[in-house]
């Protein structure tokens, strides 16, 4: 490990001298530091010392957590706004420059472990008087997000071990999501692995207009790239995600031969065969069945089941209720009117028409199921089936199920992973949703089957928390609902307080990382998209205008209606 | 606290530190910066300073030539003492009424001391103005019968002015300190003056923070004040 030297010289890689310890702070793991007003370290910054660690010098990262004025001009300078207070000071003769000294607390974070790979802590604070650095570049870049970096990755030509010479550019799977806030632009990149956010799931969470789909949206184009070709589904209740179709053939995401599909459906080609529910699911969507209608449809629905055939109807359904029950059963005559309200009625459900999982989910290829003209029951529907489904087909897939010959089910064979967006519809924490049940079995036990969800919500609150606390990485952006911080604080295992701390103060496009991608929460400024981004708010204003216009270049509605008694008068079309 | 014009030394609107009125000459020090003068009375002088020439916060000067260049010393008047060694007694006198110039000492003994606390420095050009003022503690010391002579309001304006043209009471801290007790009415004495020979709003406002600030320490270190 590279030992700080002794000359207080700034160097490159934003490595700067920028204090010194003053002693031990409140906590166990905290301690004061000292430094002047010029070398502006911010809340949140990471800063580095040297401490021996079994006769290795080792550099410990530690976080800047609160920053007060040390010295400065006395308050009654400020007496008069319109004086300013160094004016005050000259004219006494108090010197201003470089007076002001500023206390700032720092937590131990721990040196990077290369054996362990991740952040160890050495239970040892800095002694009064340690000098303490901002940690290089290159370092934070190598060791806040969860890459494994090891002994040989980090090991220089002299055999010793230096991180900052990792360069996670060189690696595949990342997903460069933006730079570390307290830097300059882009000079410490965040790279978030994707392996580890698509195997213990995402949630992306931040209040409306912070910059959540925009940031999904970022993830999605790392996902897309030539070194990850993720088999990627989004669920997008909005159509906010019709500009990622600009992946295609754009020179950044294609390479080796690789060019990303990008597919939509809307709910033309998404229909549920009928056969594809289970019985909760019909349960969820009939106008409250009573106990022995419940009890009717069970039986009947699992007769079905026992078929061969895959294409059977509400009519089917209901021979095989009057079979079982009886032609004049009244509780399969009041089944019969919600059944044919509820499904056959409904444009979702077909008989026979089933969308080919290999169609949907294929491996480089990015599928937008656009449900912005559905309903939000039957948003769930879908889901819920192809939840389902794909979790049967992974599940075959990795039981090995294709070698058995009498298996007819679908197959996947590589790792998924589904977006929700406005996932709180899909997983609320209060009310019925048909989805709930597959996505609390997803993310409790999709890990192993390589199946991984992200959840979009600008209402943490409103997801069900067993569905939000199986969320290993957390994309958390500015949250001033009290509820829903809350909600943050109690399922999200990673955000401690001081996340907490900087969700209300975070600006669009600022967000915490944190949570199992992440060795320790970190704020970052979330990249440029490459595509554009698709859920700008409308301006209002000038759409109010140019419609105004419009209607008063037409002609009046008033003056064609003809309500002088005529044979057509406005009055009876009202009726 | 003196703030009345200096009228009698016709000296008010010059910057010449020529012909100011001698008011007293220093006897004692208790410090560097802590002077004891003796004002004069009559029989030191033809024109002795009048009580308002010499009273509490009257800005002074000593002229002096170190290493070949001339400078004052500027000083305040921050304490006054009345000695009397007679005190309580009434014993004979030996001059008549119109005899005072030859009358014996201890009889004359009866004199005004004052504390003159010592602010900064500024050189003398030689046409006889002021420039360079300095609120630095004068490295120098003064000697015994050295003459402390009034300040002039615009000598005192061009000690108060910074290079830049500003406002500048630099010595605060020092005076406050040496004044002791009656640091910040002598400070206050001093930010009065400045009111009437500094008239532009902006600096009018800085000295009203300077004196809320004084007033406001002098009541916390009373304990009036919070």
């Amino acid at each position: 490990m590279s030992s700080i030297d002794s000359t207080p010289s700034t160097g490159g890689g934003g490595k700067e001298l920028i204090g010194t310890v003053a002693g031990p702070g409140e906590g166990p793991n905290e301690f004061i530091v000292v430094t002047p007003d010029e070398q502006a370290v911010k809340t949140g910054e990471f800063i580095t010392y040297s401490v021996p660690v079994e006769g290795t010098d080792r550099d410990v990262i530690a976080r800047v957590t609160n920053r007060e004025q040390a010295r400065g001009l006395p308050e009654t300078f400020m007496a008069d706004p319109n004086v300013a207070p160094e004016t005050v000071a000259s004219t006494l003769g108090v010197p201003t420059d470089e007076i002001d000294l500023y206390r700032l607390e720092a937590t131990v974070i721990g040196f990077y472990d290369t054996g362990m790979q991740t952040f160890s802590n050495p239970r040892q604070l800095p002694s009064p008087g340690t000098r303490l650095w901002t940690a290089p570049n290159e370092m934070l870049e190598a060791i806040l997000p969860n890459l494994g970096v090891d002994e040989e990755a980090a090991t220089d030509t002299s055999g010793s071990i230096d991180l900052s010479r990792v360069d996670v550019e060189d690696r595949e799977g990342l997903a460069h999501m933006g730079w570390l806030l307290n830097r300059e632009a882009n000079a410490v990149d965040i790279h978030v692995p994707i392996d580890e956010f698509a195997a213990t799931h995402l949630a992306i969470l931040a209040s409306t207009g912070s910059g959540k789909s925009y940031t999904a949206g970022v993830l999605m184009e790392e996902m897309m790239m030539p070194d990850s070709r993720a088999s990627l589904l989004v669920f997008d209740p909005h159509g906010e995600y019709g500009t990622l179709s600009e992946m295609r053939g754009d020179e950044t995401f294609s390479g080796e031969g690789y060019q990303p599909e990008v597919e939509y459906f809307d709910p033309e080609n998404l229909r549920i065969r009928i056969s594809e529910l289970n019985v909760g699911d019909v349960m969820s969507i009939l106008d409250n069945p009573s106990d022995r209608m419940q009890e009717r449809l069970d039986g009947g629905w699992r007769a079905m089941q026992r078929r061969e055939s895959r294409t059977w109807g509400v009519n089917d359904l209901l021979d095989e209720m009057r079979q079982q029950y009886g032609e004049d059963d009244s509780s399969v005559g009041a089944l019969e009117w919600r059944l044919r309200r509820s499904i056959q009625r409904n444009d979702l459900f077909t008989t026979d028409a089933n969308v080919p999982l290999d169609d949907l989910v294929a491996p480089g290829r990015c599928t937008v199921l656009q449900m912005d003209t559905l309903s939000r029951r039957d948003q769930q529907m879908i889901a819920t089936v192809l939840l389902r489904r794909l979790y049967q087909a992974r599940l075959a897939a990795v039981r090995n199920r294709g070698e058995d010959n009498e298996f007819d089910g679908e197959i996947i064979r590589h790792p998924l992973f589904a977006l929700f967006e406005e996932g709180h519809r899909f997983a609320p924490a209060t009310g019925e949703a048909p989805s709930l049940g597959i996505m609390r079995t997803i993310t409790s036990e999709g890990r192993k089957f390589g199946f991984g969800l992200g959840i979009i919500s600008q209402r943490p609150s409103k997801i069900d928390q067993d569905v939000l606390s199986q969320c290993g990485t957390q994309v958390t952006m500015q949250i001033q609902n009290p509820t829903d911080q809350d909600a943050i604080k109690n399922s999200v295992e990673a955000a401690g307080e001081e996340v907490l701390r900087e969700l209300p103060g975070l600006t669009p496009g600022q967000a915490v990382v944190s949570g199992d991608s992440m060795n320790t929460p970190v704020l970052i400024q979330v990249r440029e998209r490459h595509t554009r981004h698709g859920a700008d708010s409308i301006p209002a204003t000038s759409q109010w205008q140019q419609a105004h216009k419009e209607r008063r270049q037409q002609p009046s509605r008033a003056e064609a209606a003809d309500m002088g008694g005529g044979e057509s008068t406005g009055e009876e079309d009202l009726l | 606290m003196s703030s009345q014009p200096t009228d009698d030394t016709g000296s008010e609107e010059s910057s010449h530190i020529d012909d100011c009125l001698a008011i007293g000459s220093i006897v004692n020090s208790n410090s560097h910066m802590d002077y004891t003068v003796e004002i004069f009375n009559e029989t030191d002088r033809d024109r002795p300073p009048e009580p308002h020439e010499c009273g509490f916060g009257q800005p002074v000067f000593i002229h002096k030539t170190i290493d070949g260049t001339e400078y004052i010393i500027m000083g305040v008047i921050y304490d006054t003492q009345l000695v009397d060694p007679d005190q309580g007694r009434s014993g004979p006198r030996l001059a008549q009424g119109d005899q005072p110039q030859f009358t014996p000492g201890y009889v004359e003994e009866r004199t005004t001391l004052a504390g003159v606390a010592l602010l900064g420095t500024a050189e003398v050009t030689e046409s006889g103005t002021v420039e360079s003022p300095s609120h630095e503690m004068p490295r120098w010391t003064l000697a015994v019968d050295d003459v402390v002579e009034q300040c002039p309001d615009e000598v005192t304006r061009i000690f108060h002015t910074g290079t830049d043209g500003g406002l500048q009471i630099a010595y605060i801290e020092r005076l406050l300190d040496v004044a002791g007790p009656l640091g910040a009415e002598v400070t206050l004495a001093i930010v009065e003056r400045l009111r009437d020979l500094f008239s532009e709003d902006a600096h009018q406002r800085v000295l009203d923070v300077v004196e809320k600030d004084v007033r406001w320490q002098s009541s916390v270190d009373r304990g009036v004040m919070q």
